[in-house]
């Protein structure tokens, strides 16, 4: 009798642990996020109307700057750049030049002609939401462009690889 | 015959009356029948999840901005069934955690309950945001069933300086039979 209960001791202590071991209960949920790529600019507006029409005597007219606009950019990739162009070709002899301030991390190229082709403006734009930087463009004519009516010329900024 | 029935005194000699041995039957059945019932366990279910795509529409004002910091899903993402309990008295506790998949470091991934369900059992807990780690976190407890019980989450630490992927992590309930 004793070897019996000395068993059922043993059984229940094993069965007990058992029990305790596998009475815990899962279930599984998945939670997913996707980011896409983000690259986003744009500007605050549309600059002054340019102007050359003084010069220092004896010198090429005077150029004309303005610098009231801004661009932002967001953007959550890396090795991005900003170029810059117009639609039209400018008038000869006149010239309409583009300075991008950069964001932190990016390098400013300065100031560059404007034409119908792309011109890195900006390079090495990484991962950066900026806004404010500053945009400044100077129009400029030597002598030798005579008199040039008033016109437009629409400049695209697009932020790429 | 095996050391170990000889021990447990289950073998038959040829002295042992059949009545002995219908004892030792009924102390070997009844215990196994009550571990088989108490191994069924409560039992928690779960249906729905949530996903989400983080794009420029996400963006807080536009260009130049960056991505809104918190996301939440609805409040019925995740709808948790807890049964099998023995009864109303049957005391239990929710813990959460999750196992990544692949994941973000800046990413906090919290949960909480929306609602109590249904149910003769009772619940109690889980009304704040608890933080969801990759260890076990009590959420919630109660005791006996519940039904539907409702699970929003809520993901913070989004920022442009988290690259452009997939990001998943499996989101584990368990509920322990206290």
């Amino acid at each position: 009798m004793k070897k019996l209960r000395g068993g059922l001791v043993v059984l229940a202590v094993i069965l007990g642990l058992s029990s305790v071991a596998i009475a815990a209960n899962t279930a599984n949920q998945t939670v997913t996020y996707e980011v896409s790529a983000i690259n986003e600019v744009s500007v605050s507006g549309d600059p002054g109307n340019l102007v050359v029409n003084t010069a220092t005597a004896g010198s090429e007219p005077t150029a004309d700057t303005d610098n009231t606009t801004s661009w932002a950019v967001t953007t959550n990739e890396s090795s991005k750049k900003m170029t810059g162009s117009i639609n039209t070709d400018m008038p000869a002899n006149t010239t309409l030049e583009i300075n991008l301030t950069a964001p932190t991390g990016g390098s400013s190229a300065g100031d560059m002609s404007l034409s119908t082709t792309a011109a890195d403006l900006v390079t090495a734009i990484a991962t950066v939401a900026e806004s404010g930087l500053t945009i400044t463009y100077t129009l400029s004519a030597t002598i030798a462009a005579g008199i040039v009516a008033q016109a437009q010329k629409t400049v695209t900024l697009t932020l790429t690889d | 015959m095996p050391d170990i029935v000889r021990r447990l005194g289950w073998s038959r000699s040829s002295t042992t009356p059949p009545i002995i041995l219908l004892v030792r039957l009924f102390f070997l059945i009844v215990p196994l029948m009550l571990f088989l019932a108490e191994a069924e366990g409560i039992d928690i279910y779960a249906t729905g999840g949530w996903g989400e795509t983080i794009d420029a529409s996400d963006l807080v004002s536009g260009a130049g901005s960056d991505l809104l910091d918190t996301y939440e899903s609805a409040p019925n993402a995740t709808a948790a069934t807890i049964s099998s309990c023995a009864g109303d008295t049957d005391n239990w506790r929710g813990d959460v955690r999750r196992a990544d998949g692949t994941w973000h470091g800046d990413f906090t991934l919290y949960v909480k309950k929306t609602s109590d369900g249904t149910g003769t059992g009772s619940i109690s807990g889980g009304l704040t945001y608890t933080a969801i780690t990759t260890i076990d976190t009590q959420h919630f407890s109660g005791a006996g069933n519940r039904d539907n019980i409702n699970l929003q989450y809520k993901l913070t630490g989004m920022s442009i300086h988290v690259s452009p992927a997939n990001y998943s992590t499996s989101v584990i309930f368990t509920v322990v039979d206290t």
